[in-house]
């Protein structure tokens, strides 16, 4: 069940020589209620079209599978973590 | 390579110790790695220097830049490659064979259609070796390794 689940909080700090830091903090976790909503009408979607072309003899019928890899794919990118330093510059990126 | 050896190798170098003296003292720093207990994995925290020896799993894809103006760490759940892998196999095989023909003019051959979802574990174990290493005449290293 943890490969489906979303990234919770994205994390996003730059800091320029003489300019104030700029952090971004951004709590997905917030969106997922949405998200969860899509995905349940995409799904519902997905399964009928599947039903369609598996009864219209298609020879590929994998929607909703591709759907939920998609959905893996995203869950799998929590862990990613960026840094970026030059002598005046500073770039976090930090997937949770 | 660990400390020790590169200690023992510069004191070969410098002259301060013979070759079979610096033999004796490489056979001993390789019994005692030998005889520790093999560390931790590496946790999502943790930026490694290179490629996990303990035979454990790669976790993530690191890429590193370093020695130029910037220095740049990437880390890269493996967890990505192998869901885009199993999502690969969901591909129709008109549409691979239309990627396949894509890359191919690109003057790679790959044939996605060989890569089933079987294989994909074994493919994200022999990661474990694959050490990329390019140095520029900039003096900038570029390294992307599995730990």
């Amino acid at each position: 069940m943890n490969a489906f689940l979303p990234p919770l909080v994205i994390d996003v700090r730059v800091r320029e020589e003489g300019r104030r830091v700029f952090w971004m903090w951004l709590p997905v976790v917030l969106l997922w209620p949405l998200l969860f909503v899509l995905l349940a009408l995409a799904l519902l979607v997905a399964v009928v079209l599947d039903l369609a072309l598996w009864l219209g003899g298609a020879p590929f019928h994998r929607v909703t599978a591709a759907l939920l890899g998609s959905l893996r794919v995203l869950s799998a990118v929590r862990g990613t973590r960026v840094r970026v330093d030059s002598d005046t510059t500073y770039i976090r990126v930090n997937i949770y | 390579m660990s400390e020790d050896r590169k200690r023992i190798l510069g004191m070969l170098a410098e002259g301060k110790i013979t070759a079979e003296e610096a033999e004796t003292l490489l056979d001993a720093v390789h019994s005692a790695a030998v005889s520790e207990p093999a560390p931790e994995p590496v946790s999502s925290d943790e930026w490694p220097e290179g490629p996990s020896a303990t035979g454990a799993t790669p976790r993530f894809l690191y890429v590193k830049v370093t020695g130029g103006a910037d220095k740049v760490d990437v880390k890269i759940p493996l967890a990505v490659l192998r869901a885009g892998l199993k999502l690969t196999s969901l591909i129709p095989s008109q549409a691979l064979d239309q990627i396949n023909d894509s890359i191919g003019e690109h003057g790679m051959s790959i044939d996605l259609n060989n890569i089933k979802p079987e294989d994909i574990e074994t493919l994200i174990e022999s990661l474990r070796e694959m050490e990329i290493n390019v140095q520029s005449d900039s003096g900038e290293h570029v390294r992307v390794f599995c730990a």
